[in-house]
């Protein structure tokens, strides 16, 4: 047991732990502080990741954890979305009605699990992982107790999280008896002999099927919009970035470190998912009035994109989801900021009238994000767009000439985008060209928002504009994996 | 000495897990779709104890603690929650849950 391979785990628990403690000697007016200060733990923490930074990938903990580059690349996203949420929290705290305190340390505790799971190599740190993440959002997405939506969502959320986690265990169950063991390394080291046992197959399925809710992607999506809309939307953010995130990094260490073998039988299957997605998430999105529920559904859209690169089966495509989730972070980060101070009773897009003149600070994030997440350049999210398709072609260059798979799965994606850019710009057009607005009253940003708010929009024109740092990190973290 | 074999146990568990896959499908009662649930991973409990058996190795059986461990805490949050919609709502039934749609 080396506990030095967890420091950063052990930091973020730590700082949930204090919190909790120090909570009780808080006075009810000062609990904001108590955000601010989980906000400043956090950045120390991820400052203190640039230091765990280099050295050859260690395995410790008996094998279940590794610290390699992908590893590390997954917790510092987590650790800059931690911080960006526990912000929105602070900001969101008069509608939590009561304990902000318990809030901010449950959102820390959720944060810790998707950094175990950033360094799974092992089904039962795997499991244990996606559970601490799951349980823990199941009381932050009710948090709301005295909201009917927030219950809801929460009811949802938990039974469908639950029939998705009773798939994994049965997943494991099967791999772990056909294998003998539930390590990746290990497994993948009997790869070619396991993937002559149907058993394994179904086993490893059933495991995708567990994963495929956590990142909302066909055909356990379903949840996303009507939890996105009923959760309070700092859990809403957690949800749409980190927890999607957790579910693409323990997708790449499965199929790429467990079972390579398996992963280029799986291309099909893999692109037949992402084309679903995408169209199911596009389509949908068109007719929604309400912006939590269309982001839910943008949500399930995003996933389908980064199911091209995982579907590629490449390092360029792996490179690329990390990417797409770096430039993802920062532009959903901008939307959910300016939905917690604009949208304070009324989500409705029509409640966006006239935000270009009451505060053009607000209006100009929410249009960035949304032009980024429209895949317009040259934001962050057209790079990440365009390095998915190049992979996905890269693909469908290295097949047979025959198969126009790939290049079918990208024609699908490319009319997926252009669905998007009438749903996204419709929210564009509503802050800007509204006839009459009723309220024109300014709107106040307090610095706690500005500050984090300015942060992703340079992070978002910084990625697009500049990609090679965080591209070249990708390409370097992807070098744990297998193809 | 083994009366029952690996075979046997695999059937049943997967027996058990389609029928709490049933149970979660057909039924409307949350709290009865909540033990539906509970039935799909004890299946994947009886299928680890049994590999682990057979395979001679007791991982397995660490790992079904971990699961009952986790099970565990999952209820007592799942049956909180629900318990605060009932308050609410008056209702566990799934159809009534219909305040978020378009």
């Amino acid at each position: 047991m080396n506990l030095s391979l967890l420091t950063l785990e052990l930091g973020v628990i730590g700082l949930a732990l204090a919190l909790l403690l120090i909570d009780l000697w808080t006075p009810p007016a000062l609990t904001g502080r108590l955000g601010l200060a989980a906000a400043i733990g956090l950045l120390l923490i991820l400052a203190l990741s640039w230091n765990m930074s280099g050295g050859p990938p260690v395995v410790g903990c008996g094998g279940m954890f590794a610290r390699d580059g992908l590893a590390l690349f997954f917790k510092r996203l987590f650790l800059a979305v931690g911080v960006l949420v526990v912000l929105m929290g602070v900001e969101y705290r008069e509608r939590l009605a009561l304990g902000f305190g318990e809030f901010n340390v449950i959102l820390l505790i959720a944060l810790a699990g998707m950094m175990f799971a950033a360094s799974a190599n092992d089904f039962v740190l795997l499991f244990v992982a996606m559970e601490l993440m799951s349980v823990s959002f199941y009381v932050l997405v009710s948090f709301q107790r005295s909201r009917l939506p927030s219950l809801e969502a929460g009811v949802k959320y938990l039974i469908l999280s639950a029939l998705a986690a009773a798939f994994l265990v049965f997943g494991i169950a099967l791999i772990f008896g056909v294998g003998n063991t539930t390590n990746f390394a290990a497994l993948n080291a009997e790869g070619v002999r396991l993937a002559q046992d149907k058993l394994y197959w179904l086993g490893l399925l059933m495991v995708l099927l567990g994963l495929a809710f956590k990142i909302a992607a066909f055909p356990l999506q379903m949840w996303a919009p009507d939890v996105y809309q009923g959760a309070p939307t700092p859990v809403t953010a957690l949800l749409a970035i980190g927890s999607k995130a957790a579910g693409f990094v323990l997708l790449l260490r499965v199929l790429f470190v467990a079972a390579p073998v398996l992963a280029a039988h799986w291309s099909k299957l893999l692109m037949l998912a992402s084309a679903v997605t995408i169209l199911y998430g596009n389509l949908c999105a068109i007719p929604q009035r309400n912006l939590k529920r269309l982001l839910g559904y943008s949500s399930i859209a995003n996933a389908g994109y980064l199911l091209l690169g995982v579907a590629a089966v490449n390092a360029s495509g792996a490179a690329a989801v990390l990417y797409y989730l770096a430039g993802y972070l920062f532009t959903l980060a901008a939307a959910f900021l300016v939905i917690c101070v604009v949208m304070r009773d009324n989500e409705d897009i029509g409640a966006l009238a006239g935000l270009s003149r009451r505060s053009p600070l607000l209006a100009g994030a929410l249009a960035l994000a949304m032009v980024s997440l429209a895949g317009v350049p040259p934001l962050a999210g057209f790079l990440g767009k365009f390095l998915l398709f190049r992979a996905l072609i890269e693909r469908g260059a290295a097949e047979s000439p025959e198969s126009f798979r790939s290049y079918w799965l990208a024609g699908v994606a490319v009319i997926g985008v252009v669905i998007s850019l009438y749903y996204y710009f419709a929210v564009i057009r509503v802050m800007y060209w509204a006839k009459d607005p009723p309220d024109l009253s300014p709107i106040i940003v307090p610095a706690r928002v500005q500050i984090p708010l300015a942060v992703c929009l340079v992070a978002m024109i910084y990625l697009g504009v500049m990609p090679g740092a965080v591209l070249a990190g990708a390409t370097e973290a992807v070098k744990a994996l297998k193809f | 000495m083994n009366a029952v074999s690996l075979q046997e146990y695999l059937v049943v568990s997967a027996l058990l897990f389609c029928l709490g896959l049933l149970g979660v499908i057909v039924r409307r009662n949350i709290l009865v779709i909540y033990m539906s649930l509970e039935l799909m991973l004890n299946a994947a409990n009886l299928a680890l104890a049994a590999f682990s058996r057979f395979n001679n190795n007791l991982n397995g059986q660490v790992l079904v603690f971990f699961i009952i461990a986790v099970a565990a805490s999952e209820v007592a949050v799942g049956l909180a929650l629900i318990v605060a919609l009932y308050r609410r709502r008056q209702t566990t039934h799934v159809e009534d849950l219909a305040t978020l749609r378009l």
